[in-house]
């Protein structure tokens, strides 16, 4: 049969999703179904944040998808400048990537205290971000431009709410990763270093695609 | 550095009290059945209102006792079925067959201790509580108002359900237990696997459409053309709204929640129709691709709804063969339902009854389904109550038999009973036959609508429309009056104190009856089960019965076999 090798590859490749989990069962007898079950691997955080930013891209693509229906169907679309305000939050928010992947750098290094530093860098560098954006707001509101202004201004306002929420979740995250005593936990720091920063990237790059939807369709 | 674990071990003691048993309890056993109990709420109330709307439309003065004070107005009769239909979909076919059974019986068919996610679980379920409580209070407010809350309610659902989507795709990826690989999951696994996956993707489409319609209504910006906004005083800027985008973010959602209904019970009817067979399910590798086609495909043809307000001319023929294509994974799970049936040794359970009740009802109404997804003819030649008839036999009815199905099917091993049979039958034929006469009849009226019968003479037209549409009424009443045999048996058997029954009444495989009945709280306790081999091995020579447990080590079969 010719398809078989490539069914044979596609079945391997499926058995292989989710690593560990599904093993050929030892074969030795007995021993091995009464001793205490291991904890867990930490690997569901990993499929978790996976899933969960393919779940938040689908929802800003329907945001980002009804923006773009809008402005080129509505006969009366009103242009929005975006305030210049924004490059530097968006050059805030880029640093802080960078900030926090010197922090899980140190951290590789087993250097905690340079570690917590540049995550507490981080963590600020986000909450000046969103300062940033209320700043934008008001710059926006002292032109007499409101969320129902017009449409482009409604989209404006939803854009950055709806981003500055999700971002201030992986606030929430940072300042969790800080605080929480990891010696009793389920996972370890750097773990969970790692799955708040793949949140964060995404966070960043997420609103580097919005401000160039903004930019570009005004 | 990886020590303990909050979720995914074991439960070290139980929860202490009522309340912390019963709300604030992560088991997954505990939030599974929360939510079937949900479900059977709001069906009866969905139910209900589906009998009082029946019978506003066949006689319109008719005084119905109790509830002919409540909200006797034009505006609430139209409420009615925006209500029918939120409660149903949401609270009852995307909850039921997904976020019940799933919640109980995913981590026992995989062997694992709990969800992913119990904390996360919890939230999704009380989350979903609440949406229920709003979607329902909204029906008691004011128009404009209970609209608000009403759109509020499914956003919260939405949040909801991509919780529970997210908590379930991961506990199917990651909590497997040893030798549970993915050809050896149970077909029911892998379609809350699927459902999960869908589920993540759509609701957040939804809850982007919802963030637009509260943002329409509480700030006034202009993203739909709905009437506050024309009411306010409008500035010369404020551009028309435009209701196809609303249209084609809905139906996004729409079409593929159909889906996230249909899987859980398709996988659901492989697995009964297999066990109760006493045969392996028939090309089970061909169901695997076909679940997953259902998934791809439902995911892909939103647009076949938005046919009639202005899409690109070459975009209907591509979305109708793509709906067409459904037809394909359908084919496949209808072949192999009857490859497995095939020379099986049925036993005519009533979890088998209502099985194959379930593909009775998906072939009656997947066939009409085939014929609306033309993108030509859909539209012209039949009228509302054609398509009304249609989705209420192949996903209203039809998943409703699934739930009915697992429910007899799994209820020893949730409550260490049996639901009574004799009774059991009689509900399903009543239902059965009821079903078909409620759903049946409106076809006819729908094709009637645009014939040239009814063009010709009009008033003898109207006069039959008016005596179907009385014959489904009083179909709808005994349909309706034979649940109450359902409720009878369902809550006397739970309220009689549980006993414990063997661990596997029906000779089933897999891990779930490997454990006594009812779960123990800690499901397998210290023991972590092993899985040696498929979900389906039913009918197998040279062993004691006529089945091999999955758990069973190879050795032991060989043991019982000598």
């Amino acid at each position: 049969m010719p398809g078989a090798p490539v069914l044979d590859e596609i079945r391997i490749i499926i058995e292989d999703i989710g690593k560990g989990a599904g093993n050929e069962p030892p074969s030795g007898g007995d021993g091995d179904k009464r001793r205490r079950p291991d904890p867990p691997s930490p690997r569901r955080y990993y499929t978790g944040i996976a899933l969960g930013i393919v779940s938040i891209f689908m929802f800003f693509m329907a945001l980002a998808s009804a923006y773009l229906v809008q402005r080129s169907t509505s006969e009366r679309w009103v242009p929005l400048h975006v305030p210049p305000i924004l490059w530097l939050n968006t050059m805030v928010l880029l640093a802080s990537s960078v900030t926090m992947e010197r922090a899980r750098k140190r951290l590789s290094l087993a250097d905690l205290s340079g570690f917590r530093a540049l995550w507490m860098v981080t963590t600020v560098l986000g909450l000046a971000f969103l300062g940033g954006q209320l700043a934008a707001w008001r710059l926006l509101v002292a032109q007499g431009i409101y969320v129902a202004t017009n449409q482009g201004s409604s989209f404006f306002y939803i854009f950055t709410a709806v981003h500055g929420a999700h971002l201030l979740g992986g606030i929430t995250a940072l300042i969790y990763v800080y605080r929480r005593n990891f010696e009793a936990a389920n996972v370890s720091l750097s773990t969970a270093a790692e799955i708040t920063s793949y949140y964060w990237h995404f966070m960043d790059g997420l609103w580097v695609f919005l401000l160039a939807l903004l930019y570009l369709g005004k | 550095m990886v020590t303990s674990d909050s979720g995914g071990t074991a439960p070290e003691t139980r929860a202490h009290g009522f309340l912390g048993r019963t709300f604030c309890n992560t088991d997954h056993k505990v939030i599974g059945l929360n939510y079937l109990w949900l479900a059977l709420f709001s069906v009866f109330l969905g139910m209900g209102l589906s009998l009082r709307m029946r019978i506003h439309l066949v006689w319109p003065g008719a005084h119905i006792p109790f509830v002919s004070g409540v909200a006797n107005t034009p505006e609430h009769y139209a409420s009615l079925t925006l209500l029918h239909g939120s409660l149903m979909v949401f609270m009852v076919l995307t909850a039921a067959p997904q976020a019940g059974f799933g919640n109980y019986f995913l981590p026992l068919q995989i062997g694992a201790r709990e969800m992913a996610f119990p904390t996360l679980n919890l939230l999704a379920f009380w989350a979903t509580a609440a949406s229920l409580l709003g979607i329902t209070t909204a029906f008691f407010l004011q128009p404009e108002s209970g609209l608000t809350l009403w759109v509020e309610s499914v956003a919260l659902f939405c949040v909801a359900s991509l919780l529970s989507a997210l908590n379930f795709s991961v506990t199917a990826i990651d909590l497997r237990t040893k030798g549970m690989k993915l050809p050896r999951m149970p077909l029911t696994v892998w379609a809350w696997l699927l459902t999960g996956i869908l589920g993540s993707l759509i609701f957040s489409i939804l809850f982007a459409a919802c963030v637009f319609l509260l943002s329409d209504r509480l700030v006034g910006t202009y993203f739909f053309n709905i009437p506050q906004v024309l009411a306010r005083s409008i500035p010369s800027s404020a551009p028309q709204g435009i209701p196809l985008l609303w249209q084609r973010l809905f139906w996004f959602f729409v079409q593929a929640e159909v889906y996230v209904a249909m899987l859980p019970c398709l996988g659901i009817t492989c697995h009964l129709l297999s066990t109760f067979a006493r045969k392996p399910v028939w090309a089970l590798r061909a169901v695997v691709f076909a679940l997953c086609g259902v998934g791809l495909f439902g995911f892909c043809i939103w647009g076949y709804h938005t046919f009639e307000s202005g899409l690109n001319p070459y975009a209907p023929p591509v979305f109708a063969t793509l709906a067409e294509s459904l037809g394909l994974p359908a084919v496949i799970l209808l072949a192999s339902w009857l490859g497995t049936l095939w020379n099986g040794k049925i036993q005519l359970t009533t979890a088998m009854l209502f099985a194959i009740g379930f593909v009775s009802l998906f072939i009656a109404g997947g066939l009409s389904g085939l014929f609306l997804a033309r993108h030509d003819l859909g539209a012209v030649a039949v009228s509302d109550e054609f398509i009304t008839g249609h989705f209420h036999l192949v996903m209203g009815v039809a998943a409703t038999f699934a739930i009915l199905g697992a429910l007899f099917f799994w209820f020893p091993k949730m409550f260490g009973r049996r639901l009574s049979e004799p009774l059991g039958k009689l509900h399903f034929w009543l239902t059965f036959v009821g079903v078909y006469c409620v759903f049946m009849p409106m076809h006819w009226l729908g094709l009637m609508a645009h014939s040239r019968v009814g063009a010709g003479n009009p008033v003898a037209a109207a006069a039959a429309g008016a005596t179907v549409r009385e014959f489904i009424t009083g179909a709808t009443i005994v349909t309706i009056a034979a649940q109450g045999i359902f409720l009878f048996n369902f809550l006397s058997s739970v309220w009689r104190s549980a006993k414990a029954i063997e661990k596997n009444p029906w000779r089933a495989t897999t891990l779930e009856w490997s454990i006594a009945s009812p779960t123990p709280f800690d499901n397998f306790g210290r023991a972590e089960p092993v899985v040696y081999r498929g979900a389906y091995e039913f009918g197998v020579q040279d062993v004691a019965e006529d089945f091999v447990p999955q758990h069973l080590a190879p050795e032991e079969v060989a043991g019982k076999a000598r």
